[in-house]
């Protein structure tokens, strides 16, 4: 899967650590969903989702 | 925290994980080619296993300065440290008691539990992580690592067999396989954590 994560984050000058705290997830998931080596559960998906008030599929995309 | 202070407490990590490692590597190749005998390779084995405090300690240390220290890794670590003292006062009173009395019977059984049990409570705290554990990642993470554990463990068990069957090497005792299970999973952590540093934060 890709994913604009990074971009987002960046937009809104939040650092991994930022996101990770606003998502109740380790920094380390933050990084790896980031550089697509783990792709997040569903409900994950829909919580990044939420919080950038996006569908999932403006973030996600199949690769 | 400093990132120096990060730093150094990653540093202070790999110390303890490279010397207990190879704590248990020198240990197993000494038990192997019979320099040291069955009760002396149990209490080297039992005192390497102590560097399994200030390993934890400094992983704990690392985790809380980066973020990482989750609550169900810090049940996970109490739970972890208990089960050790407990195995390791249970495997000082068995071999104690084996080397003064002849074991058989109910008495072997019984005596046999004393480390084993420890052992039952340190696989029961993994399994609590597995369940307790929130963050998705980690969970996913510990899982690859315990999977890791378990192919090293069949791999070297199944390949080890056959060698003593044809009579190439000593018998080694089944109890083996628990560390080698440790080891595989602390390699694959190891491994997971050298990837996740290779995707720094811009």
């Amino acid at each position: 899967m890709k994913n604009r994560l990074k971009v987002l984050r960046a937009e809104r000058n939040w650092s991994q650590q930022d996101l990770a705290q606003r998502l109740e997830v380790s920094r380390q998931s933050v990084n790896a969903i980031e550089t697509g080596r783990y792709d997040p559960s569903l409900p994950l998906a829909f919580r990044i989702a939420a919080l950038f008030d996006m569908p999932i599929e403006a973030i996600f995309a199949p690769d | 925290m400093t990132a120096q202070g990060t730093q150094r407490g990653g540093r202070a990590r790999w110390f303890w994980a490279g010397l207990m490692f190879a704590s248990f590597g020198v240990i197993a190749a000494l038990r192997i080619t019979d320099a040291i005998g069955e009760a002396t390779g149990f209490i080297l084995m039992a005192c390497a296993m102590l560097l399994i405090v200030p390993l934890t300690r400094a992983g704990l240390a690392h985790q809380r300065t980066t973020g990482h220290l989750s609550p169900a890794v810090a049940r996970y670590t109490r739970r972890f440290m208990i089960a050790s003292l407990g195995y390791m006062l249970g495997l000082g009173i068995a071999i104690t008691l084996s080397e003064r009395m002849e074991l058989s019977g109910v008495g072997a059984f019984a005596i046999a539990l004393l480390p084993v049990l420890p052992i039952f409570a340190m696989i029961w705290t993994m399994a609590r992580y597995l369940i307790e554990e929130d963050d998705e990642f980690l969970r996913h993470r510990a899982t690859i690592a315990s999977l890791a554990g378990l192919g090293l463990v069949l791999a070297a068990g199944s390949f080890w067999g056959f060698l003593e069957t044809f009579g190439v090497v000593p018998h080694v005792d089944a109890w083996w396989t628990f560390p080698v299970w440790a080891v595989g999973m602390g390699i694959a952590q190891c491994w997971m954590s050298w990837r996740d540093r290779a995707g720094t934060e811009s």
